[in-house]
């Protein structure tokens, strides 16, 4: 229980602000920053992070021969976790930033904000607010997907209950497993609502 | 003195000439109108001259200090800093309004002031309240522009611009998006910026509010300015094609 919450904690802590760097790579003016991000976001989102969390946890023994410490593990799943999610984070903040009137733009400039001041100010706030939907959406998705990391043998929920359940050969440790899961979104979605409230203070 | 001039600005969009050759200039205190159809260029021109669009020719020159200028046939602008410096001499207001929907309305006109002028907080509310309160809008203070009418909301984005203390204020059809209602509210507070000598630069569709607040009017129309004098000159002008327009909208 603890772990999959410490995955799931330690994900959005990475991800989101790496998902907001790769934004800015895929609308970067510069079309060689533009095409990598692309590439990046396309596969991270094409494949599946099962083989992304083997990639990242086997590949440094098979590419460069290091023995992997035991250590690794859980450092492997929060990479493959970081690094797949800021994937999706990325095109999330994109349609956001995207959809912001250049009218708001165009008065930050008018009034002498400089570009940074002009996106942490003015456009940042009001792209948060349109995306917290979608984020949600991701959010509840992450709290299942911490459930992949049994494919290292990451010992965490869901790993734990398939354990229990194939030695005492009863399904019960799986449906309790499932019932943490649910009763973890549950408070997932109260939290994102009182977030969203918090942000209906304007329209 | 001249705050403004611009001289053989150009401007294309795709190849396409928006701006073709217009030459302007404009002395402290003026109130000038510019009138003319839809994609005569007159929101170009405003655009060019607030730096929102860049030039594509010409040469752009505030209180005697050049914004832009043409070199080797291209159009170059000042550095950064020079820039930032001229941007304090001119405000703009937006037919759009577009103020800043997560800010209060005290704050839509504090926040430039303290983040960007380095103004104390304290002086920048005391300047803000003090243009409420001239605006009529003494009790909108802690409100969110979605809770205004568009009217209110337009006035918020004039304070605002006042509040930088411009030397020169431009309107983009500041009551296209306006009811006749509200459009009147708006137009009122404009007058009476007129009458305190405030030097203003109008894009309207509002004939009869430019021919009371102007000193000069300017009719553009293909990229060109077609016609231009007082007031009194332009709407008496025996010039078919500004007789026309104006008849036009006045409904004469």
């Amino acid at each position: 229980m603890l772990v999959s919450v410490e995955i799931f904690m330690l994900t959005l802590l990475f991800s989101l602000p790496l998902g907001l760097i790769i934004a800015f790579g895929r609308m970067s003016k510069n079309g060689i920053i533009r095409t990598i991000a692309k590439l990046y976001i396309s596969i991270m989102r094409g494949t599946p992070l099962m083989l992304q969390l083997l990639v990242v946890y086997f590949g440094p023994y098979y590419v460069f021969k290091i023995r992997i410490s035991p250590g690794y593990r859980f450092v492997a799943v929060i990479i493959a976790f970081a690094i797949n999610y800021a994937a999706y984070f990325a095109e999330i903040y994109r349609s956001g930033i995207e959809s912001m009137p250049v009218g708001q733009y165009e008065a930050a400039k008018v009034l002498g904000y400089n570009k940074v001041q002009t996106f942490f100010k003015i456009i940042l706030p009001q792209v948060i607010k349109r995306i917290l939907p979608s984020v949600t959406n991701e959010i509840i998705t992450l709290v299942k997907d911490t459930s992949l990391a049994f494919a290292i043998a990451q010992p965490e929920m869901f790993t734990i209950a398939k354990q229990i359940a194939a030695a005492q050969t009863t399904i019960m440790p799986l449906m309790t497993a499932g019932v943490f899961y649910y009763i973890f979104n549950l408070i997932v979605a109260v939290v994102m609502e009182k977030v969203e409230k918090a942000f209906a203070y304007y329209r | 003195m001249k705050l403004l001039e611009m001289n053989h600005v150009k401007k294309e969009f795709d190849g396409l000439g928006v701006l073709k050759d217009i030459s302007l200039s404009v002395e402290e205190g003026e109130v000038i109108s510019i009138i003319g159809p839809s994609g005569s260029g007159k929101s170009t021109l405003l655009r060019c001259a607030t730096m929102l669009e860049n030039m594509d020719g010409g040469e752009l020159t505030y209180m005697g200090e050049k914004a832009a200028w043409e070199t080797d046939c291209k159009c170059v602008y000042a550095s950064k800093s020079d820039l930032k410096r001229i941007h304090s001499y001119f405000g703009l207001v937006f037919q759009s309004f577009n103020l800043f929907p997560h800010y209060s309305v005290l704050k839509n006109i504090t926040d430039a002031l303290v983040s960007v002028d380095k103004i104390p907080k304290k002086e920048a509310v005391e300047r803000a309240e003090k243009l409420l309160g001239q605006l009529g809008l003494s009790d909108k203070k802690d409100a969110y522009p979605y809770q205004l009418s568009g009217g209110q909301q337009q006035r918020v984005s004039i304070a605002r611009a006042l509040a930088k203390q411009p030397k020169i204020l431009f309107f983009d059809e500041p009551t296209s998006a306006l009811d006749p209602e509200l459009t009147v509210e708006v137009l009122k507070v404009i007058k009476e910026l007129a009458k305190e000598h405030m030097t203003m630069i109008i894009v309207t569709h509002e004939m009869q509010f430019a021919k009371e607040v102007s000193d000069r009017i300017i009719f553009m129309e293909e990229g060109i300015i077609k016609a231009q004098g007082t007031p009194e000159e332009l709407f008496g002008t025996d010039n078919e094609r500004v007789q026309e327009f104006i008849g036009h909208l006045s409904g004469a």
